[in-house]
């Protein structure tokens, strides 16, 4: 990992757990000091020749998003190891992935677009998540500002301004996260589209971080 | 995610504990896993009852030992027969009604929409076997004035009618609460002209032709449609509703029928299943009769499907295959589960029903009710499939726990207040009905959307075999000990109450929802405006 004295690493957890386990993923991640989560649905399949014969070949799965520091995510990590034994087979997996820059968090701050590491990439990878209904908007604002296109994903999650609770059970507001795929000088003028059309840096209104893309294929110029 | 993960160089250095590809001797495991979790599912929906009905055995009220025995090996077959069940419905049926419904919508011509939605709407309900058991009891009250089949053929046509309204409606954006404001008000309007014992039948029709195959097969149209919306706010809150503007059209079409036909009494009475003390016997007896049933009914779906598969779904041949094989599992799930409850649990709910009301005290029955209500919903089939894609579609959002809770509380209450109108003959259904309907009806107006579709689908899911054979069974039981009962007309009419609590219980969720995700503290612009904007 590359070295940075002043500002901390973020990173971005990705958790990929059986069907109705992702809130638990987040309570437990948020005890150590995260500030929140996404959750999405997956199917995950199975290699098995008697269940192919069956036809049951999909497994529910629940995909937690989540971004800190370095710091956090590690403590997190294996507080979450220790709770859901990720070490034993079909007890679910989890990894991290760099992220470069975080808008709309208030506990992470970050001024300016980190430069990538390593390679030298030509891309960035823009995720906001947002209220459900406003992907839409995010969209609008990207294709603007030059983006080419975003793909919108269905999910539900929480942040800091979202604990209520219904009988012991907390309510996970749904949300949407939209994928952008941009060039590296695009990148600044569509985050900003999107930071003024959706209001990001007003608290609770979602967030967008950046990461390095090494490769990409099938980007249409 | 993972291709990501897997050029970066440094991801494993955080947590280390990637796994490695699974071998084969694991896939025992996972086989027991899935199976597992799936009966977990089950068990926690069908041992409820099976217990309470044990207690009641061994405490107020002590039942033969072979209907014992036999409620048992029902409750077996209910919990098998229910788990292949939801199998078959997430391969089979889901998958054929949301792409057939996507491939309505896509054909982009309105009068290929309406048309299907009549076609599949008619074929669907003319199969379903509980219309056909309610037709036939209606044809023995009115003393064959009102022909089987002529009941079967009016009601089908309103739905299917109606499920072609249902589509435009998803199609064109028209709000579900002001349509069913219409529709109610056309309810309304005739249940002036139709007499007491057919306001009952009416809307017990609506139960009996929302059963077991056609709630998920018409939820997963309707989600079919819907995803292709831009508006993902749209598309989530139209994914509901369509079950429950199918359940309209079964109202006003026998409703019509009794002003037509202009038969205001009703003679005859229902016979009644001799108890059979043998304990194998029902069971070997119900096994062929819900057989073939089910084979009707699923035969309109089958070839619905293949049907669309040669025009214009065209998928591939494996995944063709794995749909045919949902559709075995739905069958062999579907027969298990009704002889189960037919053979071992009808019996069971008359003579407990029997036996409470029988009981000096009539708080026993009260109580009973209201907690057989609260244990029979959660073995409904449908309950479950309506609750999954509740789950799919908000992203787990709205918890099926918590659905089901508040499912749970309706129908109990239902199923007291059926009681009590058998225990108070003053008491009409209407009296019921017609405050619950506006209620239901005024709260959709500020309600989150979403849970107005929800609510008003869950009528029609709740009202599903395992209610109509058990509750209905044990509400007659306690008529027939209670003086001055009426069998037929207090029977009659405990299905319409089922379908309509819900409406409410569900709908109070959703404003319980509404207040509790605002976030604390916070004025939210963006979001302000984009509700506007949404409405």
């Amino acid at each position: 990992m590359a070295s940075n004295t002043e500002m901390p690493d973020f990173e971005l957890v990705s958790v990929i757990v059986d069907f109705g386990l992702g809130s638990k993923v987040i309570q437990t991640a948020k005890k150590y000091g995260i500030s929140g989560g996404t959750v999405l649905l997956g199917k995950g399949t199975i290699k098995n020749r008697l269940l192919e014969l069956l036809a049951i070949t999909d497994v529910r799965k629940e995909i937690v998003l989540m971004v800190s520091d370095q710091d956090t995510i590690r403590q997190a990590l294996e507080g979450l190891d220790q709770k859901f034994k990720f070490s034993k087979p079909n007890h679910g997996i989890a990894f991290t992935t760099s992220v470069g820059h975080v808008i709309g968090a208030r506990n992470c701050h970050s001024d300016q677009i980190k430069e990538g590491r390593g390679e030298d990439s030509m891309y960035h990878a823009i995720t906001a998540i947002v209220e459900k209904g406003n992907a839409e908007y995010v969209i609008e604002a990207a294709t603007e500002a030059g983006s080419k296109g975003g793909t919108i994903i269905n999910a539900r999650g929480s942040g800091i301004h979202e604990t209520s609770k219904l009988f012991s059970m907390e309510i996970e507001p749904e949300k949407e996260i939209v994928m952008i795929l941009s060039k590296k000088e695009n990148t600044d003028a569509i985050v900003s589209a999107i930071r003024k059309k959706v209001k990001i840096d007003e608290p609770g209104n979602g967030i967008i971080f950046i990461q390095d893309v090494n490769k990409t294929y099938g980007l249409y110029e | 995610m993972k291709n990501l993960c897997s050029i970066k160089e440094g991801c494993e250095s955080g947590n280390g504990h990637l796994q490695k590809p699974k071998k084969n001797t694991e896939g025992i495991d996972l086989l027991l896993n899935v199976l597992v979790s799936k009966l977990k599912e089950v068990l926690f929906a069908v041992l409820p009852i099976t217990l309470i009905v044990l207690i009641l055995n061994f405490t107020l009220t002590p039942l033969d030992t072979p209907l014992i025995i036999r409620f048992v090996i029902g409750s077996i077959f209910i919990i098998i027969g229910l788990s292949i069940f939801l199998f078959g419905v997430d391969i089979g049926i889901t998958p054929i009604g949301q792409s057939m419904g996507s491939a309505i919508a896509k054909s982009n011509k309105i009068w290929i929409v309406v048309l299907a939605g009549l076609l599949l709407g008619f074929f669907i309900s003319i199969a379903e076997p509980d219309l056909h058991i309610l037709a036939g009891q209606v044809e023995l009250v009115t003393a064959g004035l009102i022909t089987k089949v002529s009941i079967v053929v009016v009601v089908s046509i309103g739905i299917g009618l109606l499920i072609s309204t249902g589509l435009i409606r998803i199609v064109f954006n028209i709000p579900l609460y002001k349509l069913l404001t219409v529709l109610y008000l056309i309810i309304f309007g005739l249940a002036l002209f139709t007499s007491p014992e057919f306001l009952a039948i009416s809307f017990d029709a609506s139960g009996a032709t929302t059963g077991a195959l056609t709630v998920p097969f018409i939820l997963a149209l309707a989600m079919g449609v819907s995803t292709l919306k831009k508006d993902s706010k749209a598309s989530e809150k139209d994914s509901f509703g369509l079950v429950a503007i199918a359940s309209a059209g079964a109202i006003i079409a026998v409703m019509i029928m009794n002003i037509i036909s202009k038969t205001d009494k009703m003679s005859g009475s229902l016979e009644h299943a001799t108890t059979s003390s043998s304990i194998i016997g029902p069971f070997i007896q119900k096994t062929p009769i819900i057989a073939f049933e089910i084979v009707v009914a699923l035969l309109p779906i089958l070839l619905a499907f293949l049907l669309f598969q040669k025009i214009s779904l065209r998928m591939s041949k494996k995944a063709v295959m794995k749909i045919l094989k949902g559709l075995i599992f739905t069958f062999i799930g579907l027969v298990l589960f009704l002889v189960g409850v037919n053979a071992g649990f009808m019996d069971v709910g008359t003579a407990v029903g029997y036996n409470i009301a029988s009981l000096d005290n009539k708080a026993y029955v009260i109580i009973v009710a209201f907690v057989l209500g609260l244990v029979t919903i959660l073995a409904e089939p449908a309950v479950y499939v309506l609750t999954h894609q509740i789950e799919d579609v908000t992203s787990g959002y709205v918890k099926r726990s918590i659905v089901m809770f508040s499912l749970s509380i309706g129908v109990g209450l239902a199923v007291l207040l059926s009681i009590i109108r058998v225990l108070i003959p003053e008491l009409q259904l209407w009296h019921y009905l017609l405050p619950g309907y506006v209620i239901a009806i005024a709260m959709s107006y500020f309600v989150p959307k979403l849970f107005v579709g929800i609510a008003f689908d869950s009528g029609g899911v709740a009202s599903g075999p395992m209610t109509a054979t058990f509750i209905l069974a044990f509400v007659q039981g306690a008529a027939e000990a209670i003086e001055g009962a009426n069998v037929l007309v207090d029977g009659f009419g405990m299905i319409a109450m089922v379908a309509m609590t819900p409406l409410i219980a569900l709908q109070v969720l959703g404003l319980v929802f509404k207040y509790k995700s605002k976030k604390e503290g916070l004025v939210d612009p963006a979001d302000r405006r984009v509700r506007e904007y949404g409405e």
